[in-house]
């Protein structure tokens, strides 16, 4: 009797572990739970215009624009 | 006491009368035939240094008016003034024809737009005809007066419009200012 109960118990732990196992693999075949992270795209080198003499603008006059002696004096004038 | 108090408001009156007569008050002091006050110099428009006035001319080759050459301080650009003063209106468009003429003899690969300043305003754009310089050219009439103002600068760095426009609105203005005193 104590043979049969101790054979009883064995085959049910191995049939638990089995089925348990076939749930894991079934749950990580069709339920991949990692989310995928598209990597960044790095940002390329951020583009500045520049004035006529190659920098941002002196005096204030910004990109595009150049500080000189025109017609109107000093001031900003379009490159 | 009293009559040296008298004797002493009577000589600062004096001194007062003759520093205004010797003053005067702009253009309501502006005697006939006096054109001094006509010019506008460009540097109310610029940074208020930018031109040095050379001596005005007046009644240039014989005609009743003045002329009056700004010279940029850097010496590549120049503004030259000119405002006749004829006895009526029908003398000045006459006038304004015949400078309009010679200018289009003077001033290579021109081209004339209308410009809304005074009477018959025009703007001509153009080269010296050697083509070392730019020449831009505006000309109009305001009553019995014919005006030209001349911008002559480097062959790539002409007088931009909008400059040209503001100095003509301001040179017209100060005629009629100067007509109505």
């Amino acid at each position: 009797m104590r043979k049969i109960v101790m054979a009883l118990a064995i085959a049910a732990v191995m049939s638990g572990s089995v089925a348990t196992s076939q749930t894991a693999y079934a749950a990580q075949s069709s339920h991949d739970t990692n989310v995928y992270i598209q990597p960044a795209v790095p940002i390329g080198p951020k583009v500045q215009m520049l004035d006529c003499y190659g920098t941002t603008g002196s005096m204030g006059c910004g990109p595009g624009w150049v500080w000189r002696d025109g017609w109107r004096g000093w001031g900003c004038y379009p490159c | 006491m009293k009559a040296r108090t008298m004797a002493g408001g009577f000589a600062a009156a004096a001194v007062m009368t003759v520093g205004v007569a010797v003053g005067g008050f702009g253009y309501a002091a502006a005697a006939p035939g006096d054109f001094s006050t006509l010019p506008v110099d460009p540097n109310l428009i610029t940074d208020s240094l930018a031109y040095n006035a050379a001596p005005s001319v007046f009644n240039p080759n014989g005609r009743p008016g003045v002329e009056t050459v700004y010279i940029h301080r850097d010496g590549s650009r120049q503004i030259t003034s000119t405002i006749l003063v004829l006895p009526d209106a029908q003398a000045a468009s006459a006038a304004l024809d015949g400078a309009k003429a010679e200018l289009a003899g003077k001033v290579a690969n021109s081209k004339t737009q209308p410009a809304a300043v005074g009477s018959g305003g025009t703007m001509l754009t153009g080269m010296s005809p050697d083509g070392s310089k730019s020449v831009t050219v505006l000309s109009f009439a305001e009553g019995n007066t014919a005006t030209t103002l001349e911008f002559d600068g480097a062959a790539k760095d002409p007088a931009p419009s909008d400059l040209v426009l503001e100095l003509g609105h301001k040179q017209d203005t100060a005629i009629r200012d100067w007509q109505a005193s």
